[in-house]
């Protein structure tokens, strides 16, 4: 029966060859969408790890969030000195980094911070910031580029930027009088860092023309004998020596008496954040659905087509004694032989281009496809495919049941 | 001698009511070589579906080899047919995408009995009856649709043959040869028949082919309805 049935496959080879391509290229965008959805959400997540706690002025989590780690939108208020040196100077607290945004480079972000930046910042599986060219920066009026930001401004170690006011592309409000030193770029690592430029805190300030460390606060006995880079944040970066406290020290944050803060542990608000995607997935599903869909009705017409022109065949069938069931199995055989062995190809489709576009993509994106077995998710849906075409055979078999049933072995075409 | 086919008061009718087999009764003897002419339209190949057992008549008897099939489910009908007889279409006989030889096999494919009786390999009988049929080894191997019509019939008639069936029908299976190939075709159906003792109904519609075969029967004597004449069948 199985020889039989792939017999008359090759038979009909051309045909058959058509559908087959039709149904491995759904089913080849079936699992790329998984894939991509799958490694597009680890990336996401990747974005930021081993911090514990990202603290800023009172906004929303998802906000605080987009602003300081994927330098999305801005935030109205700040966070003052004060605050983030009284919690950065807690027991529980081992390292901080405090980040000022608000400031752009033809519309790159730029990000004021410290040396703790590239410190700490960790991504993907607790992976470190690598300063490629040159080295982070040391003093005032100098920048560190990522990888992506060194690209689209063109600028390398020893060239020099100016930095405009506020966040858009164009702005009048540029400050020219300070030029800065590009110093060091940083290694691609697929997260938003690789659009940002560093500067040091007092750069920032310089730009804006306060004297680091000046003026207000002078009469502060608190602050005597030490500097004060900036008079305001936007965000600080926290990691705890005790893990478990992250939860106890964010209430603590939220319900900060002295102003009013926001507390978030990254990991969480980047699954709620994705969660609000998912009707961008669910749309992809859906067409990718739609296009497995329409390639089995192609095998389901190739079916029906074929049933007219294969009357005799069915006769002869049943002459030798084969019964109308086993016609009826002999179709859907054949149904089921076109489906498996498309989704194989599908399969093997994706990992060629997966393979042979894995370097373009990592070194256009930053993101790494890395070649694994198909997950439990995609051989569920590939079992799906082969369910919906035996499904779908039985249309034909049916009929070619029906046929031989009326037909006997006299056919009168 | 024992009855190969026996029909008794055989009523069948499509969905219509009027009658188109109605055979009082009707008896081929084992090893019989038989002729059995019809005009068509006088019911020949509904009278072949109901010997075939595809198609069961609501009244009567059809005896084969001793038991009733018209007690029979369609399935065991089925496997009677695989079991013991082969079938020869007027054309198109063969599956175009398997080998002459692969066609013969096809002979024995569902039936397990047939298999049996083969004293050598499936696959060596199926060799030696093209062979002598005068199919060259190579013209075995080849598809069947390459073959000439001549060729076809040949491996049809393998085919029907291969794992002795008691009985063989045959559909006007020479219709499209020239006389030449037809009377060398006969020829080799009725000697391979006798060797393995089986029973042959030949249907033509060709009276002059009567020579070749021990016994002829008129279909329109056999069956003798009404409309025979009126559907255009001549009666001799």
């Amino acid at each position: 029966m199985f020889k039989l049935a792939l017999k008359s496959l090759l038979n009909r080879k051309t045909s058959v060859i058509l559908t087959v391509v039709a149904i491995a290229v759904s089913v080849a965008l079936l699992l790329a969408v998984e894939r991509v959805k799958e490694q597009v959400q680890q990336n996401f997540a990747n974005t930021v790890s081993g911090t514990d706690l990202i603290i800023g002025p009172r906004s929303s989590q998802t906000q605080l969030l987009l602003a300081s780690i994927f330098h999305i939108g801005s935030m109205t208020n700040a966070m003052s000195w004060d605050s983030y040196e009284n919690i950065a100077g807690r027991d529980e607290v081992d390292w901080a980094v405090p980040i000022s945004l608000g400031d752009s480079v033809q519309g790159l972000p730029v990000v004021a911070t410290t040396e703790g930046y590239v410190k700490h910042y960790r991504y993907a599986d607790k992976q470190t910031l690598n300063v490629i060219q040159g080295r982070w920066f040391a003093d005032n009026e100098q920048a560190v580029l990522g990888a992506e930001a060194a690209k689209t401004l063109g600028l390398a170690v020893g060239d020099q930027l100016t930095i405009a006011h506020g966040s858009g592309g164009l702005s009048f409000s540029e400050h020219d009088q300070h030029p800065i030193a590009v110093v060091g770029v940083l290694a691609r690592t697929g997260t938003p860092v690789d659009q940002a430029v560093f500067v040091s805190l007092e750069t920032i300030e310089t730009v804006h023309g306060i004297e680091p460390g000046s003026a207000e606060h002078a009469d502060n006995h608190q602050h005597e004998g030490h500097e004060h880079p900036a008079e305001s944040i936007t965000a600080a970066l926290l990691g705890l020596k005790v893990k478990p406290l992250a939860l106890r020290l964010q209430r603590e944050i939220n319900t900060y008496e002295k102003e009013p803060l926001t507390a978030l542990m990254p990991g969480m608000t980047l699954q709620q954040l994705w969660k609000t995607l998912n009707v961008f997935e669910q749309t992809l599903n859906g067409m990718s659905a739609i296009v497995v869909f329409i390639g089995l009705i192609g095998m389901l017409t190739i079916l029906l087509a074929s049933l007219r022109e294969r009357r005799r065949e069915m006769a002869v069938l049943r002459a030798v004694g084969a019964g109308p069931l086993t016609l009826f199995s002999l179709l859907v055989t054949e149904a089921v032989l076109v489906t498996l062995f498309a989704t194989f190809a599908g399969l093997a489709l994706l990992y060629t281009l997966q393979w042979s576009l894995m370097d373009f993509i990592h070194s256009q994106t930053g993101i790494l496809f890395s070649l694994n077995l198909p997950t439990p998710a995609e051989w569920w849906r590939m079992g799906l495919v082969v369910i919906a075409g035996f499904l779908l055979s039985l249309i034909p078999a049916w009929r070619a049941y029906r046929q031989s049933l009326s037909d006997g072995l006299t056919v009168k075409v | 001698m024992s009855a190969a086919i026996e029909l008794d008061k055989v009523r069948f009718s499509w969905s219509s009511q009027v009658p188109i087999i109605d055979i009082d009764h009707w008896r081929v003897d084992c090893g019989d070589t038989l002729l059995l002419r019809g005009a068509s339209g006088s019911g020949k190949s509904t009278l072949l579906s109901l010997l075939a057992g595809i198609n069961k008549p609501q009244r009567g008897e059809i005896c084969l080899l001793g038991s009733d099939i018209t007690r029979l489910s369609a399935r065991q009908r089925d496997k009677f047919r695989a079991d013991h007889i082969g079938y020869i279409f007027q054309q198109f006989n063969l599956l175009p995408y398997l080998s002459a030889h692969e066609n013969v096999l096809l002979g024995v494919h569902f039936s397990a009995l047939r298999r049996q009786r083969l004293t050598q390999s499936a696959t060596q009988t199926a060799t030696d009856y093209l062979s002598r049929l005068g199919l060259s080894k190579q013209q075995q191997q080849q598809p069947a649709a390459v073959l000439s019509v001549g060729q076809q019939q040949r491996v049809a008639a393998a085919r029907a043959l291969i794992g002795a069936p008691e009985i063989l029908i045959a559909d006007e299976p020479t219709s499209a040869l020239d006389t030449e190939h037809r009377d060398v075709f006969i020829k080799l159906l009725l000697e391979l028949s006798q060797a393995n003792n089986t029973t042959v109904v030949f249907v033509t519609h060709d009276a002059t082919l009567a020579g070749h075969f021990n016994t002829h029967t008129e279909l329109s004597q056999l069956n003798p309805l009404p409309q025979t004449a009126s559907a255009g069948g001549s009666n001799v």
